[in-house]
């Protein structure tokens, strides 16, 4: 009989891992060092499996699934660096560059933005996708955050960190496909909420330069997106 | 045995479309590396020398994006002399800073600048005389236009880069930025 009764065994890129059932895909490869692309994951909050960029492929099941939202099963056979899926991170990482305004040279987060730093990743030199640019608000209404929808790809870590971790439901989304947006209360400007407490965490887990606070310049952004998980942590230990 | 053939020199240009020119003087801060592009190649067209006509050259470097007629007619007519265009900064490559005018009208545009400027007179007009260019409706990247063969983003690139892709096209060899680890936009 098997000792480790609460362990399975699956294969990630034909490495033989035992790890404990319940967790996805995504924390066994994290734990493990097995590098996965992600951008809307934030640890500290529920992951959504938004942007794509963990598709994974598992032996017997012939689409591609979400690293970040699907579970590990025993004997699961899992492959995270075949040419499809880099070929779709390329593609998915063109999409978010050609859906916005991504104008790298006149943003506060150049240099500290991780979407600059995916397109390093996946060897991102062009896109090849013609540009929608499209007519997009800055909200400066706020006194001390700015909300630059140019900017946004929607990876929605200010919205679940709004409500899961600070509880005030300021952000929400609206809208579908390209003319989706994130909008503050019933989409009204950022500055009239009533529900936001300016605790600035949705600008520490904004990947881009799309929240920024007015008090810094260019290339001064510092942000602290692992902030979010040792709040979640600190307040389990109070519970 | 591998014969030393000597090899004929290269001939390079640079060109400056819809840009600021920073790339330009991003490709002086190669410095005294420029003595080695110099001894592979001749610069015969550039902003930065004397010269007239665009002859056939080897490699054309072009700065900036296409935002006018005469872009599209000096983009098309490059191409043709050309036989490597490499789309130079990320104006060239992804329209950057001078694409920001494509959210809006292009007649928002030229009142932003003529009619509404804060530092006009009383009597701001868009100006039309024939001898100026168009400007197009859009701002597009050089690969919405002609085909481009190889891409160095960054605004500027760094001159390590522009440099590392000069040397290794002009020793015949293709550049690979992504494994260089000199990917940059911005």
């Amino acid at each position: 009989m098997n000792c480790y009764m609460n362990t399975i065994s699956i294969i990630i890129d034909d490495q033989k891992l035992e790890t404990d059932p319940g967790k996805t895909i995504l924390e066994v490869c994290r734990e493990n060092g097995i590098d996965i692309l992600t951008m809307c994951h934030l640890k500290g909050v529920l992951d959504i499996g938004a942007c794509r960029l963990c598709l994974v492929e598992i032996e017997g099941v012939n689409k591609l699934l979400s690293a970040c939202t699907t579970k590990v099963a025993a004997n699961m056979i899992v492959r995270t660096n075949t040419d499809r899926i880099k070929k779709y991170q390329r593609i998915t990482t063109e999409l978010f560059f050609a859906e916005r305004n991504h104008v790298c040279a006149v943003c506060v987060a150049n240099g500290k933005c991780e979407l600059q730093d995916l397109g390093y990743k996946v060897g991102l030199d062009h896109i090849r996708y013609p540009h929608l640019f499209p007519q997009c608000e800055v909200d400066t209404s706020h006194p001390w955050y700015v909300m630059d929808h140019n900017r946004c790809i929607m990876c929605t870590r200010c919205v679940r960190v709004c409500n899961e971790v600070e509880g005030a439901h300021n952000w929400d989304v609206m809208n579908r496909g390209h003319q989706v947006r994130i909008i503050s209360d019933f989409n009204s400007p950022w500055g009239e909420s009533e529900t936001c407490t300016s605790c600035g965490k949705c600008l520490h887990a904004c990947p881009t330069g799309a929240i920024w606070p007015k008090a810094i310049v260019q290339g001064q952004l510092q942000k602290n997106p692992g902030m979010i998980n040792e709040l979640v942590e600190k307040r389990k230990m109070k519970l | 045995m591998v014969k030393y053939k000597k090899m004929r020199k290269k001939k390079l240009a640079t060109v400056w479309l819809g840009g600021c020119s920073g790339c330009h003087m991003s490709l002086l801060d190669i410095d005294e590396r420029i003595l080695d592009v110099a001894q592979l190649a001749d610069i015969v067209k550039s902003p930065i020398v004397d010269g007239k006509e665009m002859p056939d050259v080897d490699i054309a470097l072009v700065e900036g994006s296409v935002t006018s007629d005469e872009h599209y007619r000096e983009i098309l007519h490059i191409r043709k002399k050309a036989k490597t265009l490499i789309a130079f900064g990320d104006c060239a490559v992804m329209t950057n800073v001078t694409g920001m005018r494509n959210y809006f009208p292009l007649k928002e545009v030229f009142d932003a600048a003529y009619v509404n400027a804060v530092s006009n007179d009383a009597e701001g007009q868009v100006p039309d005389h024939p001898s100026l260019l168009k400007l197009n409706d859009k701002v597009v990247p050089l690969q919405e236009v002609v085909n481009v063969d190889f891409v160095i983003p960054g605004c500027p690139p760094n001159a390590d880069t522009i440099f590392y892709v000069l040397f290794e096209f002009l020793n015949d060899r293709l550049p690979d930025l992504g494994k260089a680890k000199k990917l940059k936009y911005g």
